[in-house]
């Protein structure tokens, strides 16, 4: 597991986030490397999803949500005010835990993001970002006589593997992935994990997992989040093997609680 | 096991019954270690078939922990020190087995040894079974205290082992450089000889797999080795 030598894409300094009076995330300080897999494991309620939020300011979106720290992306604070967050979104895409392709076309799923950002001079070219994204997210051999069927024909793993499409459509430099196969079957899990091993070496992916084994399968690096605290960040291979810390065990071990 | 148990109390009784059959397997390899010296030590002849019989106890148990490692690691998927116990395990309990055989082996050369074994013969080797008994009582005591500490010391020791099996091979060259027709003799002792130092091999594989177990990390360096024979 190689952690030396690779570039830090996202930087998460003395990072606080409150939801109104509670606290969820208590100084977080995390290294992401560029074009590596970051998983994140804890238990429920932990802060992991808040903080891969705070990574595309999707916090935003919620009124009593308040943000305090930093979060730098090739060096560059994400937080400031005249950051325009379509733009960070635009860069920074997302996958969430349940398939949510958007009412339209397999077609429209992914042209939408690239209409609104103007990523497209014609037909031509969109057509273009559409079979390249699709055949990105190794979805096009199944659907490219299909276009004009709604997103939601497809089966639970083809519409995940739609909405890794579609945030791949605007050319995003980091996907955050939201327990993306809690909801699949091994085979439709297995797709997406190696799905997730062919984007690493474009991407820079970060992970919110509860399945141990997927972790390991498909990260380079953990980090443990407990009670809104990190409790530990290692390479993958020494976090399952060998952790440092007693509860870093116990959690992987199931000896929690 | 460590401190806290597993939530699913099944997967904890699976471990323990793991550890039980283990620390059983090294108390009957302990056992037939110390009955195969003696009865070489005695010439014993009579002890033989029993010992012969009682490795078949030891291979069962090397059998039933490979079925229950294979059913802990498709139903549990271990991590962190559940992996660690489950492969140190597995390991340890194969070179267990080995021992076993050897014990075997080393009880079997009894029978055709002449019942007057003169004392200059079997001095070194004495020693070297006694030695060799003290690592493997060692190295069960360190298992179950999981002693790190004791672990190296045992790895240390085996360079006494091969130092010990040198000279006790050159007692047996000095004999039978005294008169051809011992040869035969000579020959079933220096089996006995080797077998017990490859015993004391073994044990330092269970050191190294214990360590391994304890740190999570491989032993460093390379093992010490004892003098070569001298011509």
């Amino acid at each position: 597991m190689e952690l030396n030598n690779s570039k830090i894409k996202i930087q998460a300094k003395n990072l606080n986030v409150y939801y109104g009076k509670k606290q969820a995330l208590f100084n977080i300080n995390l290294d992401i490397n560029q074009k590596e897999v970051t998983a994140l494991i804890g238990p429920s309620g932990c802060g992991k999803s808040t903080f891969i939020r705070c990574i595309n300011r999707m916090n935003d979106v919620i009124d009593i949500c308040k943000v305090e720290g930093s979060v730098e992306i090739d060096g560059a604070e994400i937080n400031e005010k005249n950051v325009d967050v379509v733009t960070l979104r635009e860069k920074v895409g997302m996958v969430f835990q349940k398939p949510n392709p958007f009412p339209k076309s397999i077609y429209d799923n992914i042209a939408y993001g690239p209409i609104i950002h103007g990523a497209a001079e014609n037909k031509d070219q969109m057509d273009n970002i559409v079979e390249t994204s699709l055949k990105k997210a190794a979805l096009w051999d199944e659907v490219k006589d299909r276009l004009n069927e709604p997103g939601t024909s497809l089966s639970g793993g083809q519409q995940q593997r739609l909405c890794i499409a579609r945030a791949l459509s605007v050319n995003p430099e980091v996907i955050l992935m939201d327990e993306p196969c809690s909801a699949l079957d091994p085979i439709a899990t297995a797709k997406i994990e190696e799905l997730i091993d062919d984007l690493k070496k474009s991407y820079t992916i970060v992970i919110v997992t509860h399945s141990m084994a997927q972790a390991v399968r498909v990260s380079q690096k953990t980090g443990f989040f407990h009670l809104g605290k990190i409790i530990e960040v290692d390479s993958t291979d020494k976090i399952f093997k060998n952790p440092a810390n007693k509860m870093t065990q116990d959690y992987i071990t199931g000896r929690f609680g | 096991m460590s401190g806290t148990g597993h939530t699913v109390k099944s997967y904890e009784e699976e471990m323990q019954s793991l550890n039980d059959n283990l620390v059983m397997m090294g108390s009957l390899t302990e056992n037939q270690m110390a009955d195969a010296m003696a009865a070489v030590i005695k010439v014993d002849k009579e002890s033989v078939d029993k010992i012969v019989k009682n490795d078949g106890k030891i291979n069962e148990l090397r059998s039933t922990i490979d079925n229950q490692i294979t059913t802990v690691l498709v139903k549990r998927a271990p991590m962190a020190v559940d992996l660690r116990i489950t492969i140190s395990t597995m390991k340890i309990s194969h070179d267990l087995e080995r021992i076993g055989d050897l014990a075997k082996s080393v009880a079997k050369k009894v029978k055709p040894l002449p019942v007057d074994l003169p004392d200059e013969l079997i001095g070194s080797l004495r020693r070297l079974g006694d030695l060799v008994q003290k690592q493997l009582k060692d190295a069960l005591d360190a298992y179950l205290n999981r002693s790190k500490d004791k672990a190296i010391e045992i790895w240390k020791k085996d360079e006494q082992v091969d130092d010990l099996t040198n000279l006790a091979m050159n007692e047996v060259a000095t004999y039978l450089q005294k008169d051809k027709k011992n040869l035969e003799m000579a020959t079933h002792l220096l089996f006995v000889t080797k077998n017990i130092e490859r015993a004391g091999d073994h044990i330092t594989n269970i050191a190294e797999s214990l360590y391994y177990l304890i740190e999570g990390e491989y032993l460093e360096g390379a093992r010490p080795k004892g003098k070569p024979i001298e011509s």
